[in-house]
């Protein structure tokens, strides 16, 4: 279809070369819609405040190799920005991730990271993708709140195209859980919360207590920083709360 | 002698001027706001056609077999609003003496090399799903495509000159961006 469009582009470029500076319509291609990546939480409009990325959440593209969310450079910074409260999508240790493909470019791998580690990479060996594409990583490795770096390595340009996802694994449901842990264990336990982190700042978690922004809490041993102000109920877990407790 | 033609050249030069400068006024005058397009309208009416087409179809297959009642409202709205904008696309190319494709030559299946467009294997492999699995293809089709869309709308709206045209990539980018998020919550599940 775009063969059809090469004249007109070329007399428009003709006629004024500038016009297509600020626009240019065939760069984007694509980007992980599920669980939502950061661009596709802008997109959506479930974060707001991301500037022009809202419109074009496939035009993530920049030289390959980079390890930040925008893949390097000055454009659509606000997705490396860390401090924004990127909704967690609740998962399990298996991820199906989900991509919108806008342009299908001969592929040589997809690839995905958690920090510096690549967990998953799959090879393509030069081929066009379909109309949709999918695929499924293990990430029993990890539990928590954790950021997945996708990296699409186009095979016939320099480029790749860069989503980040930002997932609570092993975290269950986000929605008012079947109260996890009131519980009280019938053996008597010496130490009844041993608190393993040595989060000097931090008080165990309870419902009912209004957590200010940056609060310190340990939860079922595992310590959490309040990125909202809020007042706790049950079934808002910090494990269960990944748009209220970052896992730290 | 020169004076000689002159004088009899003048008042019929000056009727001839006077003439062409009332018929450039008239030809001017009136349909010269009406022609103000450029070629990045006609673009945007040709592409936007275009990429009305293949979502239609997209749209017309996931409205009868999505599961998920929230997939057929979109499609069908947006069904609805293509059926406007088609056309009044169209009817702008007939006013510009423009085609409605941009080279014809290239026949109607030009986009089955290119990789911006759906091939006919897409539209069949989305009918050939089932359950989550149908919605979750038809979703994501649906986002590519308007997508796509929107490149060519922003283009319009940021480039174009036809001041109804530039409008209506207004109007329509403010409708995509609303259906857009709504898919991307249905792929966010």
């Amino acid at each position: 279809m775009r063969r059809r469009f090469v004249l007109p582009a070329l007399t428009v470029a003709a006629v004024g070369g500038s016009l297509f500076v600020a626009v240019s319509p065939a760069s984007a291609h694509g980007y992980i819609s599920s669980p939502p990546s950061r661009q596709a939480n802008c997109a959506s409009g479930a974060v707001s405040g991301c500037g022009d990325i809202v419109y074009e959440p496939q035009s993530v593209e920049q030289p390959k190799g980079s390890m930040q969310c925008n893949g390097g450079g000055s454009r659509f910074t606000v997705l490396n920005d860390d401090s924004k409260n990127w909704p967690a999508a609740t998962v399990g240790a298996s991820v199906t991730f989900n991509w919108v493909l806008t342009a299908r470019h001969r592929t040589s791998t997809w690839e995905y990271f958690i920090g510096a580690k690549r967990v998953a990479s799959f090879d393509d060996n030069g081929a066009q993708p379909g109309a949709t594409k999918s695929h499924t990583v293990d990430l029993s490795g990890y539990r928590g709140r954790q950021t997945v770096l996708a990296r699409w390595n186009v095979a016939d340009t320099i480029n790749a195209f860069y989503s980040c996802v930002d997932v609570n694994i092993g975290g269950g449901p986000t929605t008012p859980a079947p109260t996890p842990t009131v519980t009280v264990s019938p053996t008597p336990t010496p130490t009844p919360t041993p608190t393993p982190t040595n989060d000097p700042g931090a008080t165990t978690w309870a419902a009912g207590t209004a957590y200010p922004v940056g609060t310190r809490v340990t939860f079922d041993g595992a310590a959490y920083q309040c990125r909202q102000a809020h007042t706790a109920l049950t079934g808002w877990e910090p494990p269960h709360a990944a748009a209220l407790w970052a896992a730290v | 002698m020169g004076r000689r033609l002159a004088g009899t050249g003048g008042p019929a030069c000056r009727a001839a001027l006077a003439l062409l400068l009332l018929c450039l006024l008239a030809a001017c005058g009136g349909p010269a706001a009406e022609e103000a397009f450029n070629d990045t309208d006609v673009m945007f009416a040709q592409m936007g056609l275009a990429q009305i087409t293949e979502g239609d179809r997209v749209a017309e297959i996931a409205g009868s077999g999505a599961v998920n009642p929230e997939i057929k409202a979109v499609a069908t709205e947006l069904r609805g609003q293509w059926r406007t904008e088609s056309a009044t696309l169209r009817g702008w190319l007939e006013r510009w003496k423009r085609p409605v494709e941009a080279d014809p030559s290239a026949g109607a299946h030009a986009g089955h090399g290119d990789l911006h467009s759906l091939r006919e294997e897409d539209f069949a492999g989305l009918r050939a799903l089932e359950g989550a699995d149908f919605d979750r293809a038809a979703v994501a089709l649906l986002l590519g495509n308007l997508h796509n869309a929107m490149e060519t709308i922003r283009m319009e709206a940021t480039a174009g000159s036809y001041p109804e045209a530039v409008g209506l990539a207004t109007r329509m980018s403010e409708a995509r961006q609303g259906q857009i998020g709504r898919l991307l919550a249905l792929a966010a599940g």
